[in-house]
């Protein structure tokens, strides 16, 4: 059967609306990016790699971009644990009160990003660690955590109990099946949130602002303050750095998932 | 168990060495309370929110004393009174509740037809482009993403010297309301079909085919039975695009350059600008507060969606 073709119209003008909507921002930065002037102009005034020479050049910028990944690792390697095990207990143990920790555990999305960040600027200050790296890293693990317990929550939902109770039938101790049974089917969901808590923390800006000062200042934070300054080209070349970034986790999520996963109705 | 242990691979023997381990701090006896130890770190980390919260809500209460810029150590409700009563915060709230209304609404009705072509779509290659086009700005992040849009829509950025080229003038949409709802709406639109995409996924096909067949036209189809069918997903996607606008801070500050401040630029203006810190822990209270009612008041009407962990797994 064939859809009628309005639908089919309508659908796809959408679509390529939204398409376009979606990725003329980045288009636009990597055509800019390349320009030869000192301004950003269309059409661009040359083509040239300058700016991404300067972006080499400039200490404050590889420097940011190194404390970005720092951020996103301490981020990823706390989560992966925390976020996996909880997301475990939720959906394998008979726990007491478990919608009430369910909630809880979501307060890091209900709670507003500004008052978390604001939140734990006061704690961090009152127990003298605001001002260095490795707090930012918790403070991004604790904003987006459920994010990490949701990936994993719908793995281990689509895992079947009996696989786990056929194991312990046949001998397998505690420890054991959770390692050689239990891990294995949830590993897409581990990686899944996983890398969705590096790519959130390694681009986390607002939450950073207020952790942050001059000498620990993160890439996003540092770009945010360049555009309230002047808007120059060396900006575009950190942005494709971004797209980079962005584009290599995309792919290893493709390779090691499927993005498909995202479709899947829970 | 040990003896046929000993026989095998190294990895076993590891696995077998870790057992024991196992078996050495955490015993049979204590295996009912495995699933809080396995809670227990979350809990902790979710606590530090919980710590910060508590010192927003403490300060909120006290007032600022002008002539030492402290706040006083008396509690009073003073701050609240000020956010409802100065004119300048009621602005705002109604530009930020304003234009989450807006935002969620031109989002949803963008993202349902994204998330359904994504979905029913036959050819494998057009699904991938479609979740490529969806995950490359989710994850690139809202500052550099803003960024882009200063490019595209500024003075002379690429949309003016289009216009100007075709002789049409130029448009000026940096730095205002407009520009800032142009750029949320692209920044919520991936967030917005990623939740409906599930719920698309389980309305089968046949259902629709169903509703063709016995004579509805596509748009009826869309409206009985579509629409009613991804409830949960529609829920869960509009109250996540509204409680992230009504929260937001990069968009309103970049795109709206101080033209177009949100609840969150007053809230850290308090803080780091004016010194009203108490004023603006009311502000962020009186924020949290209103985020959860709306998002309470949305779950009591039509159900939580397929927002949560989901409650089916908690047998």
């Amino acid at each position: 059967m064939k859809a009628p073709q309005a639908k089919t119209v309508v659908i796809w003008t959408v679509v390529w609306f939204n398409l376009i909507f979606l990725a003329l921002p980045t288009v636009i930065v990597i055509v800019a990016s390349f320009t030869a002037g000192n301004i950003i102009q269309f059409p661009p005034e040359g083509l040239s790699l300058r700016w991404y020479a300067s972006l080499v050049e400039t200490d404050s910028y590889s420097d940011a971009f190194l404390r970005s990944l720092y951020v996103a690792a301490i981020c990823t390697l706390i989560s992966l644990p925390i976020g996996t095990l909880a997301a475990i207990a939720l959906a394998r143990y008979r726990l007491r009160m478990a919608t009430a920790i369910q909630l809880y555990l979501l307060l890091p999305f209900t709670i507003p990003l500004i008052v978390s960040g604001l939140g734990m600027m006061l704690v961090f200050g009152q127990i003298r660690i605001l001002g260095q790296l490795w707090p930012v890293g918790i403070a991004t693990c604790v904003i987006n955590i459920p994010f990490m317990i949701w990936a994993v929550a719908s793995a281990v939902n689509s895992l079947d109990v009996d696989l786990e109770n056929a194991a312990a039938n046949c001998g397998a101790p505690p420890l054991l099946t959770f390692l050689t049974v239990t891990m294995p089917a949830v590993m897409p969901g581990v990686i899944t949130g996983g890398l969705l808590m590096f790519i959130l923390a390694f681009n986390e800006f607002i939450v950073s602002l207020m952790l942050v000062d001059a000498r620990i200042v993160t890439l996003p934070v540092l770009v945010y303050n360049s555009i309230r300054s002047v808007i120059t080209p060396d900006l575009a070349a950190i942005a494709v750095v971004y797209i980079v970034v962005a584009l290599a986790t995309i792919w290893v999520l493709d390779r090691l998932v499927g993005l498909e996963i995202f479709l899947k109705s829970k | 168990m040990t003896t046929s242990a000993r026989n095998r691979s190294p990895l076993l023997r590891l696995l077998f060495a870790a057992e024991a381990v196992r078996a050495a701090i955490w015993p049979q006896r204590m295996r009912p309370a495995t699933g809080w130890a396995f809670l227990l770190p979350a809990v902790l980390l979710v606590a530090i929110l919980v710590a910060g919260m508590a010192y927003m809500v403490d300060a909120s209460f006290h007032e600022l004393d002008r002539s030492t810029f402290r706040l006083t150590e008396e509690y009073s409700l003073t701050n609240y009174e000020t956010v409802l009563e100065r004119p300048f915060y009621s602005t705002i709230i109604i530009r930020t509740v304003l234009a989450a209304v807006i935002v969620t609404a031109i989002t949803l009705v963008l993202a349902f037809p994204y998330a359904y072509a994504m979905v029913r779509t036959k050819r494998a290659a057009t699904r991938k482009l479609l979740l490529i086009g969806l995950f490359l700005p989710f994850f690139i992040g809202q500052v550099v993403r803003a960024y882009g849009w200063l490019i595209v829509l500024g003075q002379e950025g690429l949309l003016n010297s289009t216009l100007t080229w075709m002789g049409l003038g130029t448009v000026k949409l940096i730095y205002t309301y407009p520009g800032v709802l142009i750029g949320l709406v692209q920044y919520m639109l991936p967030f917005a079909v990623l939740m409906l995409a599930p719920a698309v996924t389980a309305v089968p096909e046949e259902v629709e085919l169903a509703s063709d067949s016995l004579g509805a036209g596509w748009f009826a189809t869309l409206w009985h039975v579509l629409l009613p069918m991804t409830k949960p997903g529609l829920v869960a996607a509009g109250v996540v695009v509204f409680t992230l606008t009504i929260t937001d801070y990069a968009m309103p500050e970049i795109m709206g350059g101080g033209t177009s401040d949100f609840i969150a630029s007053a809230i850290y203006d308090g803080y780091f600008s004016t010194d009203e810190q108490g004023l603006s822990s009311a502000l962020a209270v009186l924020l949290v507060l209103g985020a959860t009612t709306v998002v309470g008041v949305v779950f009591a009407l039509v159900g939580v969606g397929t927002l949560g962990y989901s409650a089916r797994r908690l047998r």
